[in-house]
């Protein structure tokens, strides 16, 4: 057994204030992800996804229940304990890409690992690697705005994985992109998992992209309501994420 | 509806809105401030020193106008982009592009008609407050000032729903060409870098050159005159405007070359942002330079003429109190003053002339400042060394006497003051104990004093010039209009230095006021389309503490180059006053203390206001 890498207890998160209409964007939830498990996170719009992230990324904080991370409990953290827990041990995948436009393809890689204060000599075989990693040596030297948005979408992984995070938190990754480049980013992904042992938590709408997962929990009015391992190709797990879709829109 | 739509957004926005009516009606205040001297020439022609002074003004209406059009556009447009996004979901709402553009037109306008009401009201205080502060430190009446001015308000009126109308025009007609996809997309435009190598260096090259011959221009404003200050204008003009069009993209490009500063915290996104404005502001920087330089330049004069009427008045004379036949009165305020040397001189009087004791003046020989044209600094104090062989002496040559020496013409003219105002025609004469006991006549003696602090005892001395006056008139049977004493010289050389002083405070406050504020429009007119970045920023980690270090440090350095290169226009350009200033360095750091502390103001406004915008709340 692998130990866990995220562990997730009674978590709830109201939006609104006490005496207003309040809403209940996640109701009591609790699960695990352990080391290098690649985890996909699955609903209908409006169902929790991105609030679920938003609170496990530190971006947001929880009404009620507790998360660790790797082993630390961030719900009683400062907010300059989370910015650093999160330059540290996290990396984030959008689906608007997120880069700085006014920054090289190079540069954008690079900050995660200045800004931990890393030494210029140590960064660039560091940026290097991921770079050859995600297969995009070429266009370090590029502005993001000259670059396809599949590019985008590897320059944000390289930079989600360059100061080597616990975890990685991509929310619709291939939400913007095109199906072939949604596919190769996928591909990418997975490699990552499989090969470099990168846990990942996947937030998708996308069955096609989910079905890279190894496990997928649904979530629906902010209630975790089933999950499901992959245990065979990933085509059967396809269909079978299209059957559980279906069952839940009938 | 859509202006129903348009208010209710205007009042959730209201503090942006702030931020812009703030702005625009510092503008508008400003401009009639300058209106209210400009227009008044009675004011002008008789207050100031310098004869085209009125010309002076014309020059400056001009200068403000197209600043002050330049400003209201930035002003606008910064309006416009924190508008557009919202314009442009309008229209994906099916709103009709014309509507939509009418509704720009009619905000814009309607904005600039509301500050142009606080900024004439604003105005008329801040001429009232300021002229009145200066005035009271100045002791001057500025007869003729108004701060209330009729034709100001007209013109100030005009000028302004003029420039309101274009730039309310230009907003529409913006917001009509864009696209929708344009507006709704109008934060995430990416800005190219093109510096090359061999155009900064001519550019630089330019700079340099026409910097060059504007500071010599400057500094020989004795021989060039009026072509001189035109020629100045222009040059260092158009050298300003090149340094921040060739050498300052180039300096950031190459600062952010330098892998080990870049690649070092937050650095990278510092110098890229820094880059971006330099790139983007080079037209602003280069007027914010200029306005320093002439808001800075018009305050130092000021200062410096200030400190002028001093200098000028001990040009001539060592002792800063001289008393003839001092009565008790005198004697009991000399008594009060600090004294650092003091001597008494023995003399009498008779009908054609006065008679000093060779003895008294042998014994003490007074300080005397020998004035030489050719040098610009006050003289240093030497005391008379010539001997007086003879036994007697007289103002004049004649057949019985010899004219006294050069230096003790000087010290018995000027030092003890027996000028015309106290003596009428009298002639002048140094007699040995001898021949002055012979003379028939009450035996009197003048006192001479240095004293601590001039101008601290001017209300003593005062008293005792009123009484110098009485003997004054004792002696000649006409009061005096002035004692040619040094306290009489001060009065006289204020008197005509007050308007030109007044007047280069007001504005050089007013320019200072004006310039800060181009400079923050222009950054937080682009401070919307930096929100998502620092939002980047934040998730990806950066502590807030870091996001605002790196704000402070960008907006620092874009504050401080303009600063820096108008500093040092200011600092040569003084050497235009310097023949009719003595030593116009004198106390510069009042001037510059202002200057740092009116910028340094804007600064910290700048980066409270971009934070506002960028940084989400603290929760
Ligand atoms: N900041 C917020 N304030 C109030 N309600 C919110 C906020 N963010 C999200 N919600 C609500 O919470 C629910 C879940 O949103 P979200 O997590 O974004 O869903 P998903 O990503 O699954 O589409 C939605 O009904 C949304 O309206
Ligand atoms: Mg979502």
């Amino acid at each position: 057994m692998s130990k866990p890498v995220l562990q997730v207890k009674n978590l709830h998160k109201i939006y609104g204030k006490k005496n207003q209409n309040q809403y209940h964007a996640l109701d009591h939830v609790s699960f695990t992800i352990n080391e290098g498990e690649f985890v996909g996170i699955m609903g209908p719009s409006g169902a929790g996804k991105t609030t679920l992230l938003n609170v496990i990324s530190t971006l947001d904080d929880a009404s009620e229940g507790t998360i660790e991370i790797a082993g630390t409990n961030i719900t009683s953290m400062k907010q300059n304990q989370l910015a650093d827990f999160r330059s540290e041990q996290l990396g984030f995948i959008f689906q608007d890409f997120n880069l700085l436009e006014n920054l090289t393809v190079y540069e954008n890689i690079a900050l995660p690992l200045s800004l931990q204060g890393v030494s210029s000599k140590k960064i660039k075989p560091n940026v290097e690697k991921v770079a050859q990693r995600l297969g995009i040596e070429s266009i370090l030297k590029k502005y993001p705005v000259t670059i396809s948005g599949g590019q985008k979408q590897r320059v944000a992984a390289a930079r989600a994985l360059v100061h080597e995070p616990a975890m990685i938190l991509a929310d619709e990754p291939t939400g913007a992109l095109d199906s072939k480049n949604a596919k190769s980013l996928m591909e990418t992904i997975m490699d990552l998992n499989e090969n470099h042992d990168v846990s990942i938590m996947l937030v998708t709408h996308d069955p096609l992209s989910a079905s890279y997962c190894q496990r997928i929990m649904f979530i629906q009015d902010g209630k975790l309501y089933k999950e499901i391992n992959r245990n065979s190709t990933r085509e059967v797990f396809h269909q079978q994420i299209l059957n559980v879709l279906a069952e839940f829109s009938g | 509806m859509l202006f129903k739509l348009s208010f209710s957004s205007m009042r959730k926005s209201f503090k942006d809105y702030l931020v812009l009516l703030f702005g625009l009606t510092i503008s508008i205040a400003i401009f009639y401030m300058f209106q209210t001297l400009a227009q008044n020439k009675v004011f002008l022609e008789s207050n100031a020193m310098i004869s085209s002074i009125v010309f002076v003004f014309h020059v400056g209406t001009f200068i403000l106008a197209a600043i002050t059009i330049f400003y209201i556009f930035y002003a606008t447009s910064f309006m416009l982009s924190m508008r557009q996004k919202e314009m442009g979901m309008y229209m994906t709402l099916g709103a009709k592009k014309y509507k939509v553009a009418q509704m720009m037109f009619f905000e814009t306008f309607f904005i600039g008609m509301i500050s142009l009401l606080i900024g004439i009201a604003i105005g008329i205080g801040l001429a009232e407050g300021i002229a009145s502060l200066f005035m009271w430190q100045l002791d001057f009446s500025g007869e003729g000032f108004e701060a209330f001015y009729l034709s100001s308000i007209m013109t100030t009126v005009i000028f302004y729903v003029i420039l309101f109308s274009l730039t309310s025009i230009v907003n529409a007609v913006k917001v009509a060409r864009q696209s929708v996809l344009e507006l709704l997309h109008a934060d995430r435009k990416h800005d190219e870098v093109n510096t090359k190598g061999s155009r900064t260096i001519i550019g630089v090259f330019f700079a340099i050159a026409l910097i060059a011959v504007g500071y010599y221009a400057m500094i020989h404003i004795d021989k060039l005159v009026q072509f001189g200050v035109i020629l100045a204008a222009i040059t260092i003009t158009i050298g300003t405007y090149l340094i921040f069009i060739s050498f300052l993209p180039y300096f950031i490009k190459k600062l952010k070359g330098i892998r080990t500063l870049n690649e070092k915290g937050l650095n990278a996104f510092t110098l890229a942002q820094l880059r971006f404005r330099v790139m983007n502001l080079t037209k602003v920087l280069g007027t914010v330079t200029m306005l320093i330089a002439l808001g800075l330049g018009a305050l130092t004069a000021g200062i410096s003429f200030y400190h002028n009427i001093e200098k000028q008045s001990s040009m001539f004379q060592t002792n800063d109190v001289v008393v003839h036949q001092p009565s008790e009165t005198d004697e009991e305020i000399i008594e009060t003053l600090n004294i650092t040397e003091q001597h008494e001189y023995r003399y009498k009087v008779k009908k054609d002339g006065v008679y000093f004791l060779k003895e008294d003046l042998l014994n003490n020989p007074p300080l005397i400042r020998e004035f030489n044209p050719e040098i610009k600094e006050i003289p240093e104090p030497k005391s008379v060394a010539t001997s007086l062989p003879a036994e007697k002496y007289a103002w004049n040559e004649d057949e019985q006497m010899k004219a006294m020496p050069e230096g003790w013409y000087t010290a018995i003219s000027t030092e003890l003051n027996t000028s015309f105002y106290m003596f009428g025609g009298r002639d002048i004469y140094i007699y040995d104990k001898t021949n002055f006991q012979k003379i028939d006549g009450k035996e009197q003696h003048v006192f001479t004093a240095m004293i601590e602090d001039f101008k601290e005892a001017l209300p003593k001395l005062e008293k005792i010039d009123k009484g110098q006056q009485e003997i004054a008139a004792s002696m000649t049977g006409e009061k005096p209009e002035t004692t040619g004493s040094k306290y009489s010289n001060y009065v006289a050389i204020k008197g005509f230095s007050n308007g030109t002083i007044f007047m280069g405070f007001f504005l050089g406050v007013a320019f200072l006021m004006m310039m800060a504020s181009v400079l923050m429009f222009k950054l937080l007119s682009s401070a919307n389309a930096d929100i998502q970045r620092y939002d980047m920023l934040r998730k990806i980690g950066v502590r807030r503490s870091v996001l605002t270090k790196s704000i402070y440090r960008e907006l620092f350095l874009v504050f401080l180059f303009p600063a820096i290169i108008g500093l040092v226009h200011v600092l040569v350009g003084m050497q235009m006053f310097s023949f009719i200033i003595i030593e116009p360095y004198t106390k510069i750091w009042i001037p510059i203390s202002i200057f740092i502390l009116i910028y340094g103001i804007y600064y910290v406004m700048t980066v409270q206001m971009y934070k506002r915008i960028v940084l989400p709340k603290e929760e």
